[in-house]
């Protein structure tokens, strides 16, 4: 039996092909920050960056999601997010009231479709 | 350890116990997918690793997804770093540190690191990411247990957390222009580029919404003047 078939190739890949590729960009990372100040415009520049990228993380997210969440309908999963922001911005910015309102629309909205259908 | 225990902490538990799940769904060794926790913590490289594998996909097509989906580490790791120079041990502490970096942990580590005394930014942000890597063995595990029983309607409730939570918590940390814009052209974009950006839509709705959140801020810093 090879090392490609053998029990322990999935803990090989997790090295290989999942901790080589994702550490690379780490580190090179900490070497271009080097000697960068936290106020200087390239790292306001990539800060800006990496919270657009993390915002398109999450529009994927709930626009293209996957499993039980795949089965409720577009305008529901965005409805969910608009309401769970409104109520954080009315409930004076309250990050915890505004998960609960989104949660509690997405909870309904599942439990309604598989009750009817 | 505060930082570890709010609404992100929950999230990050919820998150994992649906990674347990899927990687008994899959056949995933559970010990190769706890390795995975620890030495990739990234849940997007994380899931396409086991479902890559469970596709029979070669290495060299899982690495490379792998590694696109982690080109998102640079910018997130980079703007930390200014906060975590240790005065000793130097380049080797700072890589370690690196490896903690995370969307958890960044998103607390911006809004937490900035205010803090700088003798204290270094140990904190081990201690947070050593807690966090510990809470998500744990929930991969109970979701491994757990896979299967969950009703259909908390599965989902379960999957919608990432997504809010995130959203509102980068919200409610936005300090400046910069980071709202982005936030904001981040969204807004997303839609655009999923159409027409092709297998690297999420680097492009980065790289566009960054620039433009950017520009923003130097038009204004300009108006200042």
């Amino acid at each position: 039996m090879s090392l490609l078939e053998g029990p322990l190739w999935p803990y090989l890949l997790v090295i290989l092909a999942g901790f080589l590729p994702t550490e690379i960009f780490r580190s090179l990372a900490v070497f271009f920050a080097r000697g960068l100040d936290e106020d200087s415009e390239i790292l306001i520049f990539v800060r800006g960056v990496a919270t657009a990228l993390l915002a398109a993380v999450i529009a994927r997210l709930v626009l293209f999601p996957s499993g039980d969440l795949l089965s409720l309908p577009l305008a529901l999963r965005v409805g969910a997010v608009a309401l769970g922001f409104a109520v954080f911005l009315l409930a004076r910015r309250s990050v915890f009231l505004g998960i609960l309102a989104g949660e509690a629309l997405i909870i309904a909205g599942a439990w309604y479709g598989q009750s009817s259908s | 350890m505060v930082a570890a225990t709010s609404i992100q902490g929950w999230v990050l538990f919820a998150t994992f116990i649906g990674f347990g799940g899927l990687i008994r769904d899959l056949n995933f060794p559970l010990g190769a997918a706890v390795l995975s926790t620890f030495l990739i913590w990234a849940m997007p490289a994380q899931v396409l690793l086991v479902s890559g594998w469970a596709a029979g996909n070669a290495a060299a097509v899982i690495a490379l997804a792998v590694g696109l989906s982690s080109v998102r580490m640079f910018p997130m790791t980079a703007s930390l770093m200014p906060y975590l120079r240790p005065k000793r041990g130097g380049v080797f502490v700072q890589l370690l540190a690196a490896h903690f970096v995370a969307v958890t942990a960044w998103v607390e580590g911006s809004k937490r690191l900035p205010h803090m005394h700088k003798d204290r930014r270094v140990p904190f942000f081990f201690g947070m990411g050593m807690a966090l890597v510990g809470l998500s063995t744990v929930s991969t595990l109970v979701g491994y247990e757990l896979a299967g029983t969950l009703p259909h309607a908390l599965a989902t409730g379960l999957l919608f957390l990432t997504p809010i939570s995130f959203l509102l918590q980068m919200s409610s940390n936005a300090r400046d222009i910069v980071d709202k814009a982005a936030l904001a052209f981040g969204l807004g974009f997303a839609p655009v580029f999923a159409e027409i950006g092709g297998q690297l839509d999420m680097l492009w709705t980065g790289l566009a919404g960054g620039s433009a959140a950017w520009l923003l801020h130097r038009i204004l810093k300009r108006r200042k003047k």
